[in-house]
């Protein structure tokens, strides 16, 4: 069954549903990520597994970091791990944990079922101040902090990163956010001039 | 957990209600418990759920006002009904 094995196709990659929409990319620039790497655990046994492996668990709504992974704690048995940089560990921590027989949580499929875009570029902190209802300001809303909330109108994940802000929301919705982001870009942009 | 929020990020769950036995309610209580809503003034334990983040948790709020008087997570529900 080679299928199996065969890289995902996210709705914006070459053969997705999505193939084509265009990424803003000027005052305010849309990344896409969907591809990268990252596992997500939940259910009961979820926290107490991560502990057993060593990874030191931040509060909820709090981001802690593992070997280079960063660690979202999105609930009490609802945690999240977001490679980049460190997609070895990662690995390594996800075939551990495919391989234990003992209780574990269950896979959030958040690799699969989570879009996962960065907002960057200069205008990017207003841009966010029109698509999300919290004060997200760096004296409100620090780098280790995670807002559970609604962005462009959707239930979203979002949380600081170096150039911006990150944001997970259900892949089926990923055009519309590209659009959504578009249409607050070209808004911004105007503000500006 | 979250914080204060837009309504619009919450989902109603109705009223906590007592969990009947059926084998030892009489049927008139039991079809009571079935098919009539309770509607009366006052104070009411609701469940809520934030959407974004999956949170159930329950809500007191006043009938009367639309007020919401205090929230609380569902480990702290002793004592309610």
């Amino acid at each position: 069954m080679a299928g199996l094995d065969a890289m995902p196709v996210f709705p914006i990659m070459q053969g997705g549903a999505a193939q084509g929409t265009m990424l803003p990319s000027g005052t305010v620039a849309l990344t896409d990520l969907t591809a990268t790497p990252r596992f997500g655990l939940k259910g009961g046994g979820s926290a107490a597994w991560l502990t057993a492996y060593g990874v030191s668990l931040p509060a909820i709504n709090r981001i802690g970091s593992h070997r280079g992974l960063r660690v979202l704690r999105l609930g009490n048995e609802d945690i999240l791990l977001l490679g980049e940089s460190a997609d070895e560990a990662l690995a390594e921590l996800r075939s551990a944990w495919e391989n234990d027989t003992g209780p574990k949580g269950y896979s959030s499929w958040r690799d699969e079922g989570w879009a996962w875009m960065r907002l960057s570029g200069p205008a990017v902190a207003e841009a966010m101040s029109r698509l999300c209802a919290l004060d997200l300001r760096a004296n409100k809303f620090s780098a280790e902090d995670i807002a559970q909330t609604r962005v462009g109108h959707i239930e979203a994940v979002t949380f600081r990163t170096p150039a911006g802000f990150d944001v997970l929301f259900d892949v089926t919705a990923s055009a519309y956010f590209a659009r959504t982001i578009e249409a607050v870009a070209r808004h911004c942009t105007q503000h500006q001039a | 957990m979250n914080g204060p929020r837009n309504i619009d990020e919450f989902q109603s769950f109705g009223p906590v209600r007592e969990t009947l036995d059926p084998a030892v309610t009489a049927d008139a209580d039991w079809s009571r418990h079935l098919f009539r809503a309770e509607n009366r003034k006052g104070v009411v334990v609701e469940w809520w759920r934030h959407v974004p983040s999956n949170y159930f948790f329950l809500a007191e709020r006043d009938l009367v006002s639309n007020e919401i008087i205090r929230t609380f997570d569902a480990s702290q529900r002793s004592g309610q009904s």
